[in-house]
């Protein structure tokens, strides 16, 4: 038997790689400890998720959106401290290299962005 | 402006699933003005009383902490005789990570563990350190009198 595939539909699905949880860790681990939107979601300030709202990791390796940690870091009363464990907040680069993504079943392409998942 | 997402999660989680000895629902006119109970701990002079506390949440807020205020009478070395309270994470220990649920703990926590080295009440302080048991007996008749 012969097969002639005509036409097929992809469907991608990415996460953060934090790190932090496995596929069925505990959902509250994966939500920003400021705002407690998950971190596939965007900051209560951004409408679209993904690139423009990206995640930002700590030296003392907590995760935050960008967003909300560089808004909490821009008070007086943050005292430039992570908001877990009140160390000095420093970002950490070690986040920024290649991924082994993980989940990448069939399809996939490399990505060299935080990311991860099953893609096109 | 419309409710942030954080505070109408808190609200449900804290209708729905409330900690031990607390209540915390929020006015139908002003969803971030909330009316507040703690019941004082067991083993403390608090014990058995009913405290009844209002919890406002600013506009700033996760970034700027909650405004909480003791409505009941209390005698405590760190609440005032307005209800004001003299906790760290109030003030300069405050972290977006906190919530609502985590503050009311720690108010609760502070009915068991007064501590009158760093005082708001000085009458009530200078009555903790110079004696103790006759201060934790106020502190029992004012439960009784206004808390129940």
């Amino acid at each position: 038997m012969k097969i002639t595939v005509k036409r097929w539909h992809a469907i991608a699905q990415w996460q953060w790689d934090t790190g932090k949880t496995d596929d069925n860790g505990d959902a509250e681990e994966d939500v920003c400890g400021i705002c407690r939107i998950p971190f596939e979601g965007c900051c209560p300030t951004c409408k679209v998720p993904g690139d423009d709202c990206p995640l930002i990791w700590g030296e003392c390796s907590h995760v935050f959106h960008m967003h909300c940690l560089l808004k909490w870091i821009g008070t007086a009363a943050s005292k430039q401290q992570c908001p877990m464990d009140r160390r000095p907040w420093g970002e950490t680069i070690a986040h920024l290299s290649v991924h082994t993504p993980r989940n990448l079943d069939r399809i996939s392409i490399s990505s060299d962005r935080r990311e991860k998942g099953r893609r096109e | 402006m419309a409710l942030p997402k954080r505070i109408i999660k808190e609200t449900e989680r804290l209708v729905a699933d409330p900690a031990p000895g607390i209540s915390a629902a929020p006015h139908e006119d002003n969803l971030r003005y909330f009316d507040v109970t703690i019941q004082g701990p067991d083993g403390s002079p608090f014990q058995n009383g009913v405290f009844k506390l209002e919890l406002f949440l600013p506009e700033e807020y996760p970034m700027a902490p909650p405004k909480v205020r003791f409505l009941t009478k209390i005698y405590h070395p760190n609440i005032d005789k307005l209800g004001r309270i003299c906790l760290d994470i109030l003030k300069d220990k405050w972290s977006p990570a906190l919530q609502i649920r985590t503050v009311l703990l720690s108010i609760q926590a502070l009915l068991s563990s007064p501590n009158p080295d760093d005082p708001l009440a000085a009458d009530v302080a200078k009555h903790y350190k110079e004696d103790e048991a006759a201060a934790r007996q106020v502190s029992k008749e004012w439960t009784e009198r206004y808390a129940t």
